[in-house]
């Protein structure tokens, strides 16, 4: 017991240190980026996100560069509607997201209670702002909704095999899974990640996964301003062939600050008393 | 100062058009988005300023003089923010009118359209700001 408390002490310290440099490696990229005086943060700014959308292209993109922050819509475009295996269609006819329920009667447990979204259902759901920073072995990815981060193994090791499975050193199922990258050309980041937990859910329209699924992100930087994401899935026990499960766009913000958004419990349970349950 | 007031109403109208279907976090199904209801004499509560939603919790009057408690859900922190509200827009005690659409339930709970304080200053909501004609206005 005390060698594991001892050994999540360290990993926490390793993954502290790890998110101080990341952080810390965007502020540099920051400043290089906009060597003006910031902006002043103000409490009522009335077209703060407008510019940060309306920023044009901003020139050439950097080669095999995504650091920094970026914003956009806050849900992905749905992909294909994919061709469910029969355990699949069991799972995603019990699945109550709330797009086709309400909020009161949804069994989507980040609706109902704020719990971690996972990806890539974040990635389809909420991103509100992501942001990049690249370290020696490894890319970190930040996002606004509910300030979770991902770390992308770029130093070349493979995905993990059998995770969750009953072997010795099986690793364990994550919400966010296991990620390695690779740059396909200067403009083209491709992220694969599996190992993702079974509980969550692929999007917001209650697609299942397994722990086995195979998800594939394609960044790609067209200018400076601008960022395209498409997600593609690949799961045999679930879906009979792989498909897109959605694409969404990124623009870059010109102030590089993100906002703090998150789901509090406790706030969501006021919310569904004051006005969920009452309201469906 | 003309060319300023049209550039911000422009603006607000591009921002109201471009994130009014995105900065939801929960659906407006459950809402009659047909009707706004003007709730006239709303006497502010408090204003739960937190994630996913605000809330602005007020007291109405109704027809037998009973005090009705309404709660009506706007955008995020951060989305009314960009609207122009803060955690200190209203106080416990003020007295609003409400532009309100209501949950098809016929309970006191909804979506704030806008909200008018007494010094006349209009707040509106980041997702259902726009302004809609009023119809049957409701009693106090």
């Amino acid at each position: 017991m005390r060698n594991r408390l001892n050994h999540s002490r360290i990993t926490f310290a390793l993954g502290s240190l790890a998110l101080a440099l990341a952080v810390s490696s965007v502020a540099r990229a920051q400043t290089d980026a906009s060597p003006a005086a910031p902006p002043a943060r103000g409490g009522t700014g009335g077209n703060v996100l407008m510019n940060k959308l309306n920023n044009g292209p901003g020139g050439p993109a950097p080669k095999r560069d995504l650091n920094g922050f970026w914003t956009g819509p806050i849900s992905a475009q749905d992909g294909e509607a994919p061709s469910l295996t029969p355990a699949a269609q069991k799972l995603f006819s019990a699945n109550k997201p709330e797009r086709k329920t309400n909020v009161k009667e949804t069994n989507d447990n980040f609706v109902k209670t704020c719990d971690p979204m996972g990806f890539p259902y974040n990635a389809m759901y909420q991103t509100r702002g992501i942001g990049f920073s690249t370290l020696p072995d490894r890319l970190m990815i930040f996002y606004q909704a509910q300030r979770v981060w991902r770390e992308v193994w770029t130093d070349g090791r493979p995905l993990p095999k059998n995770v969750g499975g009953t072997g010795k050193g099986a690793p364990d199922p994550r919400y966010y899974g296991y990620s390695v990258g690779h740059w396909e050309d200067d403009s083209t980041l491709v992220i694969e990640t599996t190992g993702i937990d079974d509980k969550t859910w692929l999007d917001p329209r209650g697609y299942p996964h397994s722990v086995e699924a195979h998800v594939t992100e394609r960044y790609t930087r067209p200018d400076h301003n601008d960022l395209q994401l498409t997600v593609t899935v690949d799961d045999p026990k679930m879906y009979t062939k792989p498909f897109l499960l959605g694409t969404n766009k990124f623009r870059w913000i010109p102030d590089q600050e993100l906002d703090e958004q998150l789901c509090v419990p406790s706030d969501i349970m006021e919310y569904m008393n004051l006005v969920g349950n009452s309201s469906n | 100062m003309k060319s300023r007031l049209f550039t911000f109403a422009a603006l607000a109208v591009a921002f109201l058009a471009f994130c009014g279907p995105l900065l939801a976090h929960h659906g407006n199904a459950s809402l009659n988005t047909d009707k706004v209801l003007v709730l006239k004499g709303a006497t502010v509560q408090r204003l739960v300023w937190a994630n996913p939603h605000c809330i602005l919790v007020f007291n109405m009057t109704d027809d037998k003089g009973n005090v009705v408690q309404w709660a009506g859900e706007v955008g995020s922190p951060s989305a009314m923010n960009q609207m122009g509200w803060n955690r200190h827009s209203v106080k416990m005690g003020d007295v609003i009118t409400v532009y309100f659409f209501q949950a098809k339930t016929g309970n006191p709970v909804g979506r704030i359209n806008k909200i008018v304080l007494a010094d006349g200053t209009t707040l509106r909501d980041s997702a259902l700001g726009a302004d809609k004609p009023a119809q049957g206005a409701a009693a106090q």
